[in-house]
């Protein structure tokens, strides 16, 4: 996959920092990510003439040796002595995985990766201009952002370990029906009932119920009634899962992925649900989940791809926890709620287009929340087309403090963008551009973020 | 993890004017999948009562029902089991257990569901289990005076059923369990 020149900013000062701890990749890095081509500089367009196996040969994650690839290689590359980050060359240890379609801009974002402690500033300011969307590398990064995958890659392996196992533990406890509960409990007391499996004949043994543990009971503490209880929500979400995304095919459709994505997708929120009991759930929650939860699905990693549904959870109570209030029907007039954002982002308005915001606000009286509501609690995933919200999710988890500053950014930029046609109209013309928007260039898009950030000091 | 209700012989308004309150509390709408009554309604206003828990209601003909249109006998599969549903009235002598065996081989069913005799009774033979869950409202029988209030709610999970057994006694509601399991066939005889 031979790419063009290597793009302009990509020569920019960004890379010359004089430093390069980062740089200092070890040979031993973790072999998560795909490993660069054997280019010696940033210069030379060749790349990898092998198509990137889907399947890299990743070693066992429970082994904590990093052995070669087992798979036949290709030709061993020597390891090359880091050099200054300018020329973000890459050596290729030998145990990292084998090589993906990888471009110039891929490879320069890469070398941050090998070192043994991510530099997460770094990171942050690469991923915050958009994660190349053949790489593969979107899952690791945004885990890594959302503080799921801990800096030093040495825990990479037990952390995960430690959380999937403890989602298993979850889905136990939170996803077995009464039935089974008292089954599982009825055996841990040890009864046996042998003598209804023969075939003795006579009048069956009544046996007493401990708790008021019947399937009618009206107890607080019964598991049935609060089995019950909870149908209502489990409804709410089954309904909510169906609806999630219906054009695409991952997650809409009869085929068996789209039901096992379905479905990974209902434990999730019914576990967070129960174990929130003071937000339970809301809809649009399912909309924050599916773009974490296809990412790490589509982990080229297959042993991340398997286990997508357990860092998709914890990446999503994290993604969450920022946002929680914006659920909250209760805060919505409070300093935290959803009403205070949208007049954040109404003075951010104001603040650099201060014509633009008189005319919505004041002539056409175009009120923030009419669209902003959905652009804010959604986090932008229903305005773009799956794709571009991927990208736009690029930046605003790259926000060191947390997505919702970036996220009034862009939303400001969005409508700086269209100003044009906002100007020229009026109250109707207005809200149905906004609540329809149209499809931009992202990464102009990002850009004009960007610079709004950076203007706005203090 | 399919709930079933049992329940019959309320002889409602001849013998008794309604289910006990106590009972009522506990049966609301969205918590049972199927209900199997045994007959002697006996009119319409408790048949729509009964729909208005489940909308998966199946009726056996008992001799002093309104509504002519119910059959006699009823056979439905649920899960992994066949059950079998039968007033109760046609099997002579009355409530005798090797006469409803026999009225179970001929329905080729695991679990038959009868009334008539206003007892509660759970007996398993070697052609499967035959429950009678008594009478609801605690009227009456041909038989005898002495009647509590009872019903049946199966809890059909596999090859698992758990039965519960809800009696009012002296105006307090005991529920007992039974545990059985179906030994699985290797030739399904639909």
């Amino acid at each position: 996959m031979a790419k063009k020149g290597v793009p302009e900013w990509l020569n920019s000062s960004l890379w010359a920092s004089s430093s390069s701890p980062p740089a200092s990749a070890s040979t031993t890095a973790a072999a998560r990510l795909p490993r660069s081509p054997p280019s010696p500089n940033p210069q030379a367009p060749a790349l990898s003439p092998i198509p990137e196996p889907r399947s890299p040969p990743c070693p066992n994650p429970q082994a904590p040796t990093r052995s070669p690839i087992p798979e036949p290689p290709p030709p061993p590359r020597p390891p090359q002595p880091p050099t200054e980050a300018p020329r973000p060359s890459v050596e290729a240890p030998p145990d990292d995985r084998s090589p993906s379609r990888l471009s110039q801009e891929e490879v320069s974002r890469q070398f941050q990766f090998l070192a043994e402690v991510v530099n997460i500033g770094e990171l942050r300011k690469l991923a915050s201009q958009g994660i190349p969307d053949g790489t593969g590398i979107r899952s690791i990064v945004w885990k890594l952002l959302l503080g799921y995958l801990p800096y030093d890659r040495e825990f990479w392996m037990q952390e995960l370990a430690k959380k999937r196992s403890q989602y298993k533990a979850f889905k136990e406890e939170f996803l077995m029906n009464p039935s089974e509960m008292a089954r599982r409990m009825e055996e841990s007391a040890g009864h046996k009932n042998e003598a209804l499996e023969t075939g003795g004949c006579g009048f069956l043994m009544r046996s007493e119920i401990t708790h008021d543990e019947h399937p009618l009971s009206l107890g607080k503490t019964s598991v049935w009634n609060q089995f019950f209880q909870e149908t209502e929500i489990i409804e709410q979400i089954e309904r909510d899962v169906k609806r999630t995304h219906p054009d695409m095919q991952f997650f809409c459709g009869d085929s068996s992925l789209a039901k096992s994505n379905q479905e990974a997708l209902r434990h999730i929120l019914i576990i967070f649900a129960k174990l929130n009991p003071g937000i339970r759930y809301v809809q649009g929650m399912n909309e924050i989940l599916a773009p974490l939860f296809y990412v790490f699905r589509n982990d080229p990693d297959q042993d991340n791809a398997a286990y997508a549904e357990a860092d998709a959870f914890f990446c999503f109570v994290e993604l969450l926890s920022g946002f929680r209030d914006n659920f909250c029907q209760k805060l919505d007039n409070s300093v935290v709620g959803i009403r205070s954002t949208i007049s954040k982002l109404s003075e951010l308005l104001k603040k650099h287009d201060g014509e633009l915001w008189r005319h919505l606000e004041i002539t056409t009286k175009v009120n923030p929340q009419f669209y902003a509501f959905r652009w804010i609690t959604l986090l932008l995933t229903q305005e773009f087309n799956f794709v571009d919200s991927l990208h736009i999710w690029d930046a605003l988890l790259s926000d060191p403090d947390g997505p919702q500053e970036t996220l009034l950014r862009v939303c400001c930029a969005m409508l700086i963008l269209v100003r044009k046609r906002l100007l020229a109209g009026d109250f109707t013309s207005n809200l149905k551009l906004l609540q329809n928007y149209p499809q931009t260039n992202i990464n102009h898009l990002l850009y004009v973020a960007n610079k709004l950030g950076g203007s706005s000091a203090g | 993890m399919v709930l079933v209700l049992a329940i019959g012989d309320l002889h409602i308004p001849h013998r008794a004017p309604d289910l006990p309150a106590k009972f009522k509390s506990m049966l609301v709408p969205g918590k049972i999948q199927h209900i199997l009554c045994t007959g002697n309604l006996c009119i319409k206003e408790v048949h729509d009562y009964l729909k208005s828990l489940c909308p998966d209601l199946h009726i056996a003909r008992g001799e002093y029902d309104e509504d002519a249109r119910y059959p006699e006998n009823k056979t439905l599969t649920i899960g992994q089991f066949k059950l079998g549903l039968c007033h109760g009235h046609q099997i002579i002598p009355w409530g005798d257990l090797d006469s409803l065996a026999m009225l179970q081989r001929q329905l080729d069913v695991d679990i038959l569901v009868t009334g008539h005799t206003h007892q509660f009774k759970a007996y398993k033979h070697e052609a499967g289990v035959v429950i009678n869950p008594g009478s609801a409202t605690g009227a009456y029988s041909s038989i005898t005076y002495d009647v509590n209030p009872s019903f049946v709610l199966m809890d059909i999970d596999g090859l698992r059923v758990v039965v519960y057994v809800y009696e009012l006694i002296d105006g307090e509601v005991k529920v007992d369990k039974i545990d059985f399991k179906k030994t699985a066939n290797t030739q399904s005889a639909h």
